[in-house]
């Protein structure tokens, strides 16, 4: 399998580290928008379709493609409004910390074998660490919008962030319990069935109380309390407008949800690997697989969003600490039983 | 009383906080059971519910490129037909947002004849609906008696300035070629025409009652308004075409009767070949021959026509369309009636031809079926003419009124005056003596209209049959009017009148008629009828003389 690397595409010519690194980053700051852009017209049409409805059909001609473009555009020409008595320096820095980690996970999320920004040997305390920067943007929004629903809703999120990134810890921990490294690189090479199949059961239900919790930390609905529109108007969002409400709110909830269905992806379906060891399968690249399984992630968090309607706080709380952290925790002693105790020919 | 002293159903259920509404005396145990069992399927159910509608056929109509296609019932516009209007307000006085804005004066016309009553008439100036205000209620389309409003589904009508939605009444005309042809019936409803003219049907042959009338004659003859007017300029006496209605007679109704056309041209009356739309209403008056049925009550009529053309038995509207002849009659009558054809800038061919698939575009027969035919027609013809000459009609007012014979016994019609009982007959000013009904004349015995059991239903005047020989017609008398009118507009009319006799005693009078009319063989009421008729006449007669 020939991957695809910088090297394949212009072989002979050497670059600097910091050649590289500005390539990457202009890569990195090129995908991240336009996978937003994307993920917010897919957002756009499923909702619609499994309403039976078109969703947007004109901007940009065929069906509507350029419909979050031209939203983003027109957020980006609007008028910038601080309030008086908000903090701005905090005001105006908390969707650039809420954006920008999410421009950041994408760092470590292997697309093929050689097609990764930075193969991190700590590659998933890193997702982890950078998954979570995003709420403490949401707190300072909150706070310094002087609004009381802003706060609210920041606090909500605060809650929420600590309540469903246990669950999500534990199960990125089984899952290096099971592939025995912390390289997301190596997660995925271990992975020759995918970690949702096998271990049985243990890779399931990590994958479930992952997958939940993902959703939770992301805010999407049914777990969208922090920006209830119903009680708390767009919460931590609600004083924000043009350009830092769409990069704030909209682009990095596009953001998050394609990095959070890529890394589900790669801790748990085996990443850019096929999805059955069959020697057929291994012509297709890496990348197609990568996408085709992401893709499918995103379709299915959409699809929960646009069905469930949204928990109450309480039980938003109650649904974290009695159900989904008990599980995660009877999951992880399994796992290490498993680890320890499993016949080796099962699964190594 | 507090709540926790409350006595509690869960009490023996044993768990003192279960909420009544989920205790175990009304949420069984195996309820319970079940509902533990199932946990979380419910997401998984209503994940499949939402993927199933993913998978579903879109609703959406996209509206600007794809047109929806609205119900034939749809509240769009109300659209004007403005020859209809007789100006009588209701629609404005019954409009709840008072937004139909009528203005009219009134018109003096000239008698129709010499010594005739000037008659008064109601011009329409301006009709105007402000969509702004109207809630589209539908009322003043339900309350128009005459049938000059009707919804149309046309909605684009936007504007940029709230002013322009005030529709004045060439705009509301305009909309008229998007009103749909009414609806056809249920199958074994009840026909319109049954409950509106029993009479008719029962004194019809029996195969005349379910017979479904053609197309309107209105918009059949509008819509050559060419040919008409052609016919007319040239003022052809022996035109073939019967069809030689001028449009605006035409668009009065059935009244056009042909042969009253053929007089009109006859005596050079100059005949009124504008815009039919227009002039539909204003010139039927002067030029029809009808001095008893007011123009506004034409036009109600040939309303009717046009609207009950669908399935419409009433035999008399049936012949009165037959009647406009040969040429006229016989054409394939197909298409949507209710659409007149001759408004200027008016799509009719998009609706006509593409009503939409939820319309149904009731069938209609190409033409009048026809009945039993009950005399030989030639003979008829022959009969016609002859009498007519004799009367004293020019060759072709005999020859127009034979045909006219010859057409309705080739289709079973019987030929006579209308059953239509006009309860206000005005009649026309006293000419030349013509009351007394003792001296014979080729007009026909002048007796009251009486609910008369022919099939002819026409409301206008038939002045054919007067030419008819009285035998055929013993039974049909016409109105005086009628009479008059074909005495006096053939040109040996003068001649053939008689003069006015000396006053009859109105007993004696009475006792005549009877016995004329016993030794005819009428029945007991006819007779009786006809003989209190003259008596009131000679009663009449004494008093002016």
């Amino acid at each position: 399998m020939s991957g695809l690397t910088l090297a394949t595409i212009v072989p002979d010519i050497h670059f600097t580290a910091w050649e590289i690194l500005a390539v990457k980053l202009v890569v990195v700051l090129v995908t991240v928008p336009v996978v937003s852009l994307i993920g917010g017209y897919v957002l756009h049409k499923e909702l619609a379709h499994l309403q039976q409805r078109l969703g947007p059909m004109y901007p940009g001609g065929f069906h509507g493609w350029g419909q979050t473009l031209a939203d983003g555009i027109k957020f980006i020409f609007k008028e910038d409004i601080i309030p008086l008595t908000a903090d701005k320096w905090v005001f105006s820095l908390a969707p650039a910390l809420i954006y920008v980690p999410a421009i950041m996970l994408y760092l470590v999320i292997p697309m093929d074998r050689n097609l990764i920004v930075e193969n991190l040997d700590v590659g998933v305390f890193y997702l982890l660490a950078i998954g979570s920067i995003a709420t403490i943007g949401v707190l300072m929004a909150g706070w310094s919008s002087a609004n009381k629903y802003s706060l609210l809703g920041a606090l909500r999120a605060a809650a929420q962030l600590i309540a469903y990134e246990l669950p999500i810890v534990l199960m990125v921990a089984v899952v290096a319990m099971l592939a025995g490294t912390l390289s997301i690189l190596g997660i995925v090479e271990k992975q020759s069935w995918p970690f949702i199949l096998w271990p049985p059961g243990i890779g399931l239900v990590a994958f479930l109380v992952f997958f939940t919790g993902a959703m939770a930390e992301m805010t999407l609905p049914p777990f969208d309390m922090p920006v209830a529109e119903s009680e708390i108007i767009t919460g931590p969002f609600t004083e924000y407008t043009g350009m830092r409400f769409i990069f704030g709110f909209f682009g990095a909830e596009m953001a998050h949800m394609v990095a959070f269905a890529g890394i589900i992806t790669t801790l748990f379906l085996g990443g850019f690997m096929p999805i059955v060891p069959w020697h057929p399968l291994t012509y297709i690249p890496g990348i197609i697989w990568f996408l085709a399984k992401t893709s499918f992630m995103v379709f299915l968090m959409i699809w929960i969003r646009f069905t469930f309607p949204r928990l109450r706080e309480d039980q938003l709380q109650q649904f974290a600490w009695k159900f989904l952290i008990p599980v995660s925790l009877v999951n992880i002693l399994a796992a290490g039983a498993w680890v320890l105790y499993a016949p080796s020919w099962l699964w190594k | 009383m507090t709540i926790d002293e409350r006595p509690v159903e869960t009490a023996s259920a044993g768990t003192g906080r279960e909420h009544p509404a989920y205790s175990s005396t009304r949420y069984p145990e195996k309820l319970r059971i079940e509902r533990k069992m199932t946990f979380g399927i419910g997401l998984f159910k209503g994940m499949a519910v939402t993927l199933k509608h993913l998978f579903k056929h879109n609703t959406v109509i996209q509206y600007p490129e794809v047109k929806q296609d609205l119900s034939p019932r749809t509240r769009g516009v109300i659209a004007l037909k403005e020859e209809n209007c007789t100006v009588c307000m209701l629609c404005a006085r019954e409009c709840p947002d008072w937004c139909i804005y009528i203005d009219s004066h009134k018109e003096t016309l000239p008698p129709k004849r010499a010594g005739g009553r000037p008659r008064k008439r109601n011009v329409l100036d301006r009709f105007a609906i402000d969509y702004a205000l109207c809630m589209y209620c539908g009322i003043c389309v339900e309350v128009c008696p005459y049938d000059a409003l009707f919804w149309s589904r046309e909605f684009e009508y936007a504007e940029f300035d709230i002013r322009e939605l005030t529709h004045e009444k060439e705009k509301l005309s305009d909309w008229m070629a998007s009103v749909l042809p009414p609806p056809s019936l249920e199958q074994g409803a009840e026909l319109p025409g049954q409950a509106a003219a029993p009479i008719a049907a029962g004194g019809a042959g029996p195969g005349s009652a379910q017979r479904p009338a053609p197309p309107a004659a209105v918009t059949a003859a509008a819509e050559r308004p060419e040919q008409a007017a052609k016919a007319t300029a040239t003022a052809t006496a022996a035109a073939p075409a019967p069809s030689a209605a001028s449009p605006s007679q035409t668009q009065a109704g059935e009244t056009a009767a042909p042969d009253s056309v053929a007089r009109a041209t006859e005596e050079k009356v100059e005949t009124h070949t504008g815009d039919a739309l227009a002039g539909a209403v204003t010139d039927a008056g002067p030029s029809g021959p009808d001095a008893a049925v007011s123009p506004t009550e034409a036009a109600g009529t040939g309303a009717a026509v046009a609207k009950d053309d669908a399935v419409t038995s009433e035999p008399g509207v049936g012949a009165s369309t037959s009647e406009s002849g040969p040429a006229g009659g016989l054409e394939p009558l197909s298409g949507t009636s209710a659409v007149s054809s001759t408004q200027p800038g008016v799509d009719v061919a998009k609706y006509q031809e593409n009503p939409g698939p939820n319309v149904e575009v009731p069938h209609e027969e190409p033409r009048p079926r026809a009945l039993e035919p009950t005399e030989d027609a030639d003979a008829v013809y022959s009969e016609v003419l002859q009498g007519q000459l004799e009367k004293g009609s020019s060759p072709q007012v005999a020859e127009a009124r034979a045909k006219v014979a010859k057409v309705k016994a080739q289709r079973g019609i019987k030929r006579g005056p209308t059953p239509v009982y006009t309860p206000n007959l005005v009649p026309s000013a006293p000419t030349q003596g013509h009351e007394d009904p003792s001296v014979p004349s080729g007009a026909p015995e002048a007796t009251p209209p009486e609910p008369d059991p022919g099939p002819v239903a026409s409301t206008a005047q038939e002045p054919a049959a007067g030419a008819a020989p009285p035998a055929s017609r013993a039974s049909q008398p016409d109105p005086p009017e009628a009479e008059t009118a074909g005495a006096e507009a053939s040109s040996g009319g003068a001649a053939s009148s008689p003069d006015s006799p000396a006053p009859e005693d109105p007993e004696a009078a009475y006792e005549r008629v009877l016995a004329e009319e016993r030794a005819k063989g009428s029945s007991d009421p006819v007779a009786m009828g006809r003989a209190k008729a003259a008596r009131v006449r000679a009663q009449k007669a004494k008093g002016s003389a």
